[in-house]
């Protein structure tokens, strides 16, 4: 006969102990080093697809739809693959190729007709990245992608690009090439001595290198280098970094940066037809190169700052964009001293669903952002820059930008209500329709840069200004 | 103890006669050697698939041997009133079903053993490699491959205590399942901000009581090398021995059951 009682006590004794030996014991530890550590699964895929996800074969699986998504790219299906790279990323987390393609793909493809990126994917494609980097830490190349989406796409929080870039460095199978940018994002970040110190020691890592190997590559990533460092040097030297705190060269002359351009930014704003807008805006710089950040968006939109978003506000990678909301950014594009853009937002409702009631326009000019020629009069960080109407010295912490938003509501986009025979037209108010609009003229007037001024210093500030 | 392995014996015995038995070692057997040719079906590194497609193909074909071989094995004895002429001798019935379980353990090691040799002779021979030292870390999976199903053996032998077969299979596969899948769904549930604190408890109380097929699942650092382990070695010990207990726990609930059970 068997006792019982005895038996069930085992039974609850022996309960207890695997229940505190699995939790507390091998859990962590599978966790740590057998867990393919999929992300929010049960929040970013269906019950079916989580099955798959879980159960075997998930590297072939994931492969054979990785294939799959390479015909759907080439047909142009770009909604279809969205599914499709989120459940290879679920099965087979290790899968790198999927992981900056898909966010590569989330990032710039979904455009509207006039090849505007639809930035509401932003967010999702910087999940993915964050995501991918996690899984794939041993390697360097999702820090360097995620990097690049905020260097590059983003283009304006650049301390994000330095923290993924020096991520990147730290993995020690980053290519020398692509440890250099890592300078540009510290100079638009505003660290430019340490910018600087970076190409410094590319340039000693080079050279070590090239002494030893004595081929190609390693000699170009040295000259490149020393090139890099001669380029920054240079531009230091114009724009007020190195030398005297005087705002006055060695030679005795003014720096670049000093005094500060007023670039006299005014804008204006039509409706022309519904969801169709004619942007009008003043800039006084004659060099072409100049892009004016333009944003219309809900005036409620989540996570909105001035001048963009908190785009890594979650960590969640999720395939839908808020689809009841609108967010257009574009660039307007300066030449002649003025810029016109018309922006038509009627072909793609999806984009531009307009359905708050009430809408912001901003206008966003970072001289971090700005091509070289630009920042060599402008400075880093907009030292030489100054607006009598618009600068901002609060929105970047530490820099000078231009920044101002107008107002628009759904009745003045869409033209309906009391708007419905008039065009609606905002403005800034020190907007005026000069003869410069008028006359339209698209030919570049580029200023000379043999001036006939005796003081180079000076000929340089002057040929920012009228020719 | 001579009695039950003289179960376990004639156990192991008709587990090989099994036709159904055979037949999904066959196929299993079948996929682990074609599985170099599938490679091209995927975009993915070859090595990396072929781990994972063979680890899966035997962990699928075991757990289908466990469960087949498992569910039939006190029913049947009773259907064919065999039963009677064994427990008539000087055989208790925990013996009966202690002998039971270890012969079908053995017949589902046996079966394992083989189907990693057939995976490492298809390595060695798709992946043109001659070192045995390279080719060992492949039997870690295997090996803890044959615990998970030794656990799942002895769930399928409690539930064959007291419920038919058909209802048995589906009983096993769900907790197998469940088992194997809920370890990553406790984990995001946990880690997850949104999910309020009721929930969490439900899932902790859960992942206390299901066993943990997971655990056993040692495969991803095989398919993608490169991840730094830690405590291995220790990790493979209290798995096998959390393993034990809970085979402890399973085969004493089913003598329990069997032993008030009219036969």
């Amino acid at each position: 006969m068997i006792n019982r009682k005895a038996l069930f006590g085992a039974i609850a004794g022996l309960a207890v102990v695997q229940g505190a030996l699995s939790q507390n014991v091998i859990f962590p530890r599978w966790r740590q080093n057998y867990s393919t550590d999929s992300p929010n699964i049960a929040g970013g895929l269906a019950p079916d697809q989580m099955l798959v996800a879980l159960a075997g074969f998930r590297e072939m699986i994931a492969g054979i739809l990785w294939v799959r998504a390479d015909s759907f790219f080439d047909s142009g299906n770009y909604d279809a693959i969205l599914p499709i790279i989120r459940l290879v990323t679920v099965l087979d987390p290790k899968q790198i190729d999927v992981y900056s393609t898909g966010m590569w793909h989330i990032a710039y493809n979904f455009t509207d007709e006039e090849s505007r990126s639809d930035r509401r994917y932003v967010p999702t494609a910087l999940a993915l990245g964050s995501e991918g980097a996690r899984q794939n830490k041993e390697t360097y190349e999702l820090f360097f992608e995620t990097g690049w989406l905020w260097y590059h796409k983003i283009d304006d929080n650049y301390g994000k690009a330095v923290y993924w870039w020096e991520q990147a460095q730290k993995r020690p199978d980053i290519l020398p090439a692509r440890q250099n940018i890592l300078a540009m994002a510290y100079q638009r970040n505003g660290q430019i001595q340490k910018g600087l110190e970076h190409y410094f020691s590319q340039y000693d890592k080079a050279a070590a290198i090239a002494k030893v190997q004595e081929d190609f590559g390693a000699f170009q990533q040295r000259d490149v280098n020393e090139n890099n460092i001669d380029t920054m040097i240079v531009r230091m030297g114009q724009r007020g970094v190195l030398g005297p705190a005087s705002k006055t060269s060695n030679m005795g002359v003014p720096y670049d940066i000093d005094p500060p351009f007023d670039v006299g930014f005014s804008a204006q704003l039509s409706v022309i037809s519904p969801r169709v807008i004619r942007v009008r805006a003043t800039w006084n710089v004659r060099p072409v190169g100049t892009r004016i950040r333009m944003i219309l968006r809900d005036s409620d939109y989540p996570n909105a700052v001035p001048g963009g978003l908190n785009w890594d506000f979650s960590n969640n990678v999720q395939l839908d964009p808020p689809r009841d909301r609108t967010f257009m950014q574009d660039q307007l594009f300066v030449r002649n001293q003025r810029s016109e853009r018309k922006i038509d937002m009627s072909r793609d409702p999806t984009m531009y669903p307009f359905t708050s009631k009430d809408y912001t326009v901003e206008f966003y000019y970072n001289p971090r952002s700005a091509p070289p020629h630009i920042q060599d009069k402008f400075g880093w960080s907009g030292e030489g820059m100054t607006d009598k109407n618009f600068l901002n010295t609060t929105i970047r912490p530490g820099q000078r930008v231009v920044y101002t938003t107008l107002k628009l509501t759904r009745e003045q986009i869409l033209r309906t209500g009391q708007w419905r025979d008039k065009v609606p037209v905002i403005q800034t108010k020190n907007f005026e329709l000069t003869e410069n609009f008028r006359n339209n003229d698209q030919a570049i007037k580029i200023p000379g840069l043999r001036g006939t001024t005796p003081n180079p210093g000076d000929q340089r500030t002057q040929s920012l200004r009228d020719p | 103890m001579k009695t039950i392995f003289s179960i376990a014996a004639t156990t192991v015995g008709e587990a090989i006669r099994r036709k159904v038995l055979l037949v999904i070692l066959l196929i299993g057997l079948l996929f682990l050697v074609v599985a170099p040719a599938l490679n091209i079906l995927t975009a993915r590194q070859e090595r990396t698939v072929l781990v994972g497609l063979t680890l899966g193909v035997i962990q699928l074909t075991s757990a289908l041997i466990a469960i087949m071989l498992t569910v039939y094995m006190v029913p049947n004895e009773i259907e064919r009133r065999t039963i009677y002429t064994i427990l008539s001798k000087p055989v208790q019935r925990w013996q009966f079903l202690v002998g039971k379980y270890l012969g079908a353990v053995a017949a589902l090691g046996m079966m394992i053993g083989f189907m990693t040799i057939v995976l490492l002779i298809t390595f060695a021979l798709s992946q043109n490699e001659r070192h045995l030292a390279n080719l060992a870390p492949l039997i870690k999976a295997p090996v803890m491959n044959f615990f998970q199903m030794s656990l799942l053996s002895a769930v399928a032998l409690m539930f064959s205590t007291f419920v038919s077969p058909l209802v048995n299979i589906f009983l096993s596969s769900g907790i197998y399942m469940l088992g194997t899948l809920f370890s990553p769904l406790f984990q995001t549930l946990v880690e997850a901000p949104s999910v309020n604190n009721v929930t969490k408890l439900f899932a902790r109380i859960i992942h206390f009581v299901l066993p943990n097929f997971s655990n056993f699942n040692v495969q991803n650092p095989l398919i993608n090398p490169g991840q730094v382990l830690v405590d291995e070695r220790l990790y493979f010990i209290t798995t096998i021995g959390y393993a034990f207990l809970y085979i402890g726990i399973l085969l004493v609930t089913a003598v329990l059951i069997f032993d008030r059970r009219e036969v």
